[in-house]
C-alpha cells in the first residue's frame, strides 16, 4: 500500500503523475527502510524470504496485466501490458492472439516505451521570440480557440486546414472528421491520402 | 485487405508489388512464409528495389519505378491471349471484358519490356505461374499507389485477380498491406476532404443522413460553411494543402489557408517538403497535437506555433481497425502520463470554446463507447451495423478462443464469429465478413457477392450493351434471387432494409459484375503512362500523361505541362523511397525510442556499385540529393546491389536536419529525438494521382553531387 501511495504522486496541476517505475521501487525500498527504523517492525527472517522469492519470481507482485493493441501497423498485433500503480512495468508478446501469434517486431517489442519514453512532451508550450515557454492548457486552448475562431470570422471556415490522424481511435477519427463538418469546411485530410 | 492475413495460409501463390512487408509488415510475414514453405507456394516479388522481402522471394521481378501498369496489363494479355483466364468467372461475375482485352492487346510481352525493362520471357512465364497456381493472393502496399498513375495501378492488380478468377476466394484476392495501426479506421471515418464517415461523399444526401445520425439541424450545418457550394467540394488534401497557403498552383477557394492544425500527424511525409516548411513560415497560426515534440514543430521557425502534449493510444482507449477490417479494442493500459491529455478531452476544450459542444455531443454521453454506437448508426456503406462497443470488447476479451486458420471463434462467448467482426458487419449478430465477395457461403453466415453500384445496364463507347449485374445461378447459397440483382433502395441509410435483404439470403448492395471498364476515371481501362518526370523521354510521346486539371481538390494540378522531355538530361536518376523495419511512419515516435534509434540511427541513399564508381562515391561518404524542385539533402551513401544504377533510394522516416542544417536547435531542451537525419521528401518530387491525388514518391528524378 505504502508503494501505491508513493507511485500515484498528483502533479502540481492535480494530474496524474507517473514516476518511472525503477525509481519508484527505488522510492519504494527506501521509504520502506525508514518505516522499519522508525517504527522499529522487523519483518522476520522467513516472511522476509518468502516476500524475496516472490520478488524473484515477479517483482511487480501487485501488477495487473491488460490485453492491448500495438500503435504501430496495421497488423494490430496483441501485446499483454502489465501495469503495477498506474505504471506500464513490462509487457509480454500475445502468444494466444489471433494474428500475431506471439510475433512482434523490433518496433511492438519497443511498444512500452511509448509511454514510458523520457521523451515525452511534458506539457503544452508555445514559440514566443524565438523561444519556447510552458503555458497551462487552459492558456493554449484559449488562445489557439480565439485565434482560430478570429480566423474563421475574417477569412472563412476554409480558411483552417486540419489534419487528423490514422494513430487515434476510430471513434476519434471519427470526431476530427466530425469537427470538420461542425467548424463548416471539408478541408480535412490524414496520412491515408498519402 | 478483402481476404486476412491469415488467410495467406490457404494461398497458392504470393504476387507482390510494391510492397516490403519484411520490414513493413514483419508480424505478417509467417503467414507468408507458412504458405511458401507449406504449400510450396511460389512468392513474387515485383519491386525496382531488392528488397528484404525479394530475399524471400522464389521470383524477383526488377520493375522500373512507375510502370506497373504496363506489367500488369502484360501479364493480363498473357492470361486472355493463352486463354488462361478463368472464363467462367468472367462470364459470370466480370464486366467490361471485351474492352479490357482490346486495351490490353497493346502490353504484348515485348512492349512490356521496352517500358518497365522486365524481360519478355520473364512476362510470359509470370503470367503462367500466376495460373498454374490458383488461388495466388494479389499484395501491395504504397509502391503501387504512389504514382500519378496509382489509381490504374490498383485497379490493374484487381482485374489481375479477376481474369484469374482469384477474388472471393480463400487464398486469393486483393490484399493492401495498409501502413499505420488505424489507418483502415482513419479511412473508414473518412478523414478525407472528399467524403464524409462510411464513404457518403459529400452530396446533399450524404449531409442529410449525416445530420439526421448527429441529430443537429440540415440547415444549421450549412449555415456553418461559406455557403452551400463547399458543402458539396472537395478540400485540399494532405498531399497538397500547403498550396493552399504558398500558392504557387492557383487555389480554387475564397481563401488562403491561414492555419493549420496536425493532430497525431507528420508533416515530414509530405512529397517537396522544404516547399511544406515554407508554407509553416506563412500561416498564421500552427498547431501541433502529438505524444512527442515532432517535426512539424521544429519547422515552424516564426511565433505562431503551439504544441500540445496528447498521450499515447496506450492511455486512452477506443477501437482499432486492422489492415483486414477487424475492430480490436484497445484498452487503456495506464492513466495519461505528465501533463498530457487524451485526444477526446482535447477534442472537448475545441468543441467547447467554438461553442456548438450541445450538438456535437448530442447522441455522446460516455466516451468512447458512445462514440462507437454513433458511428454505427451511421456507417450503413460498409456495414458497421454490427460493431456495438460490447461486441469489440468481447472478441479482443475472448482473442484466444478463434482459429487461426479461419479467425472464426471455436466455442467460447464469440462462437461462430470472425475475428475483430470484419465489415460488413450487417447487424448486431452478424458474425462479420472474413472474405470480401465470397458466394460460396450466405451473406448472413459472412458471405457477399460485388456491390451493383453502377447500375443495371451500360453501354460502351463503341454501342455494346452488357448487363452489370451477376449472371444466372451465380449469388450467395440461400439467397432469394438466384443471380444478380440490383441494390436495395434506401440500404444506405435504413437499417430496416438491410436487416431486411439478408433475412432473404441477399447482398443489400446488390449483386453485380465487377467491373474491367470504369467509365468514371480518365482511363476506363488502366493504361501506361509515362512518369511525370520519365528517364525515357522517347516514351513520353507514346505514353503521354493526363491534361493538366486545373481544380483537383482546390488546386491547379500539372501534368501534360510537367511533364518535360529534356528534364531526364539534367536529373537522370531515378529515385524511390520507403520503408525500414525500425521505424514508422515520419519517425518521430521511433526515432526517440532508444533502442529503435540505435537500431537504425541515420538515413541513407543505396547507391549500385557502378552508379558510386561513376560519380567516384565511396561507401559512407557523403552525397547531396537534389530534386528539379530546389530541394537537396545530405545525406551517406550505401553503396549495394539491392538498387540497380539508375535508381536510387532513401528510407523516408527521418527527420531533424533540412537541407544540410541541423534542426536540434529548435528543439525544446530535453524533447530532441535520439536519431536526426535529412527526410527523403525534401527530395521527392511534383507528382500526383489524377483521382485521389496521392503524391508520386515513387516515381521521382533526381542528380546526385559528391558532398
Amino acid at each position: 500500500m505504502a508503494a501505491r501511495k508513493i507511485i500515484s504522486r498528483k502533479a502540481p496541476s492535480g494530474r496524474k503523475f507517473t514516476l518511472n517505475p525503477k525509481v519508484a521501487r527505488r522510492s519504494f525500498m527506501k521509504i520502506a527502510a525508514a518505516v522499519t527504523a522508525l517504527t522499529g517492525l522487523a519483518l522476520s527472517g522467513r516472511l522476509t524470504k518468502e516476500a524475496e522469492a516472490k520478488a524473484k519470481k515477479s517483482p511487480y507482485s501487485q501488477s495487473k496485466i491488460v490485453r492491448t493493441i500495438c500503435t504501430y501497423c496495421s497488423v494490430g498485433c496483441g501485446i499483454y501490458a502489465e501495469v503495477e500503480n498506474d505504471v506500464w512495468v513490462r509487457q509480454e508478446i500475445a502468444q494466444d492472439h489471433p494474428v500475431s501469434r506471439g510475433g512482434h517486431c523490433c518496433k511492438g517489442a519497443g511498444a512500452i516505451d511509448m509511454v514510458n519514453s523520457e521523451k515525452r512532451l511534458k506539457y503544452p508550450l508555445k514559440r514566443q521570440n524565438g523561444r519556447w515557454v510552458k503555458i497551462s492548457w487552459e492558456q493554449a486552448m484559449d488562445e489557439i480557440c480565439s485565434k482560430l475562431l478570429d480566423i474563421r470570422k475574417k477569412y472563412g471556415p476554409d480558411a483552417v486546414h486540419w489534419n487528423g490522424s490514422a494513430k487515434v481511435s476510430t471513434e476519434m477519427a471519427y470526431l476530427q472528421r466530425k469537427l470538420a463538418a461542425f467548424w463548416g469546411t471539408n478541408n480535412i485530410d490524414h496520412q491515408a491520402r498519402i | 485487405m478483402t481476404n486476412h492475413f491469415n488467410d495467406i495460409r490457404h494461398s497458392k501463390l504470393l504476387f507482390f508489388i510494391g510492397s516490403n512487408a519484411a520490414e513493413a509488415h514483419p508480424v505478417a510475414m509467417q503467414y507468408i512464409l507458412y504458405a511458401k514453405e507449406v504449400n510450396n507456394a511460389p512468392v513474387i516479388v515485383v519491386d525496382p528495389r531488392f528488397t528484404k522481402l525479394a530475399a524471400k522471394a522464389t521470383d524477383y521481378v526488377r520493375i522500373r519505378p512507375g510502370t506497373d501498369t504496363a506489367f500488369l496489363m502484360g501479364l493480363i494479355n498473357q492470361l486472355i491471349q493463352n486463354d488462361w483466364y478463368d472464363k467462367e468467372f468472367v462470364r459470370t461475375r466480370v464486366a467490361g471484358f471485351e474492352e479490357l482485352k482490346k486495351e490490353a492487346s497493346h502490353y504484348t510481352p515485348e512492349v512490356v519490356e521496352d517500358i518497365t525493362g522486365v524481360p519478355a520471357k520473364e512476362v510470359v512465364r509470370i503470367a503462367k505461374l500466376l495460373a498454374d497456381n490458383r488461388p495466388g493472393t494479389v499484395i501491395w502496399c504504397m509502391g503501387i499507389t504512389q504514382h500519378h498513375i496509382g489509381s490504374s495501378n490498383t485497379r490493374a492488380c484487381c482485374i489481375l485477380q479477376l481474369m484469374l478468377g482469384n477474388m472471393g476466394k480463400s487464398g486469393g484476392g486483393t490484399n493492401i498491406f495498409r501502413g499505420h495501426d488505424n489507418v483502415q479506421g482513419a479511412t473508414d471515418m473518412c478523414v478525407l476532404s472528399h467524403s464524409l464517415p462510411g464513404y457518403y461523399g459529400l452530396s446533399d444526401k450524404a449531409w442529410k443522413h449525416w445530420c439526421k445520425v448527429w441529430g443537429v439541424d440540415y440547415e444549421w450545418i450549412k449555415s456553418r460553411f461559406y455557403n452551400k457550394k463547399y458543402m458539396n467540394k472537395p478540400g485540399f488534401t494532405l498531399a497538397r494543402w500547403y498550396q493552399g497557403v504558398i500558392q504557387e498552383d492557383k487555389i480554387t477557394q475564397y481563401t488562403p489557408i491561414k492555419a493549420v492544425v496536425f493532430w497525431g500527424i507528420s508533416s515530414q511525409s509530405i512529397s517537396q517538403y522544404h516547399k511544406v516548411k515554407k508554407a509553416f513560415e506563412q500561416l498564421d497560426l500552427v498547431v501541433v497535437i502529438d505524444p512527442f515534440f515532432n517535426t512539424t514543430a521544429a519547422m515552424c521557425e516564426k511565433d505562431n506555433v503551439y504544441v500540445l502534449p496528447s498521450t499515447s493510444q496506450y492511455e486512452t482507449e477506443g477501437s482499432v481497425t486492422s489492415s483486414c477490417r477487424q475492430a480490436q479494442w484497445r484498452y487503456k493500459v495506464v492513466n495519461p502520463v505528465y501533463d498530457s491529455k487524451t485526444d477526446y478531452e482535447i477534442m472537448e476544450e475545441f468543441v467547447k470554446r467554438f461553442g456548438f459542444a450541445d450538438k456535437f455531443y448530442k447522441n455522446i454521453k460516455k466516451i468512447p463507447e458512445d462514440i462507437t454506437r454513433e458511428i454505427a448508426n451511421g456507417c450503413l456503406t460498409i456495414g458497421l451495423c454490427g460493431w456495438l462497443p460490447e461486441r469489440i470488447k468481447k472478441h479482443t476479451d475472448n482473442w484466444h478462443t478463434f482459429d487461426i486458420d479461419t479467425l472464426q471463434a471455436k466455442g467460447g462467448p464469440c462462437d461462430g464469429e470472425y475475428y475483430g467482426l470484419p465489415w460488413p458487419c450487417w447487424t448486431e449478430d452478424h458474425p462479420g465478413t472474413p472474405i470480401l465477395y465470397d458466394i460460396s457461403k450466405p451473406v448472413a453466415k459472412g458471405g457477399l457477392p460485388f456491390r451493383a453500384r453502377f447500375g443495371t445496364e451500360y453501354t460502351y463507347p463503341d454501342g455494346r450493351k452488357e448487363n452489370l449485374l451477376a449472371a444466372e445461378g451465380v449469388a450467395n447459397p440461400g439467397s432469394e434471387i438466384m443471380g444478380g440483382y440490383p441494390e436495395f433502395p434506401g440500404w444506405k441509410t435504413d437499417k430496416n432494409v438491410i436487416k431486411e435483404a439478408i433475412k432473404r439470403g441477399m447482398a443489400p448492395f446488390g449483386n453485380a459484375r465487377a467491373r474491367c471498364y470504369c467509365w468514371n476515371f480518365p482511363d476506363p481501362v488502366p493504361k501506361h503512362r509515362e512518369p511525370l518526370h520519365s528517364p525515357r523521354p522517347d516514351l513520353i510521346k507514346k505514353y503521354p500523361t493526363y491534361p493538366d486539371k486545373p481544380d483537383h481538390y482546390r488546386v491547379y494540378t500539372r501534368y501534360k505541362s510537367e511533364q518535360k522531355p529534356e528534364l531526364a538530361k539534367e536529373f537522370p536518376i531515378v529515385l524511390i523511397t520507403g520503408r525500414v523495419v525500425e521505424h514508422m511512419g515520419g519517425g518521430d515516435e521511433t526515432r526517440s525510442n532508444k533502442y529503435l534509434a540505435e537500431l537504425m540511427p541515420e538515413v541513407y541513399a543505396e547507391i549500385n556499385p557502378r552508379l558510386a564508381n561513376d560519380y567516384g562515391l565511396r561507401d559512407g561518404e557523403m552525397v547531396w540529393i537534389e530534386s528539379p524542385e530546389g530541394g537537396r539533402i545530405k545525406i551517406k551513401v550505401k553503396v549495394t546491389e539491392r538498387v540497380d544504377d539508375k535508381t536510387i533510394f532513401i528510407p523516408y522516416s527521418f527527420s531533424g536536419m533540412f537541407m544540410g542544417r541541423s534542426m536540434l536547435s529548435n528543439y525544446p531542451q530535453g524533447f530532441e529525438p535520439y536519431a536526426i537525419g535529412e527526410p527523403a521528401n525534401i527530395v521527392t518530387n511534383y507528382g500526383y494521382d489524377i483521382k485521389t491525388q496521392i503524391q508520386g514518391t515513387k516515381e521521382c528524378l533526381c542528380r546526385i553531387k559528391k558532398a
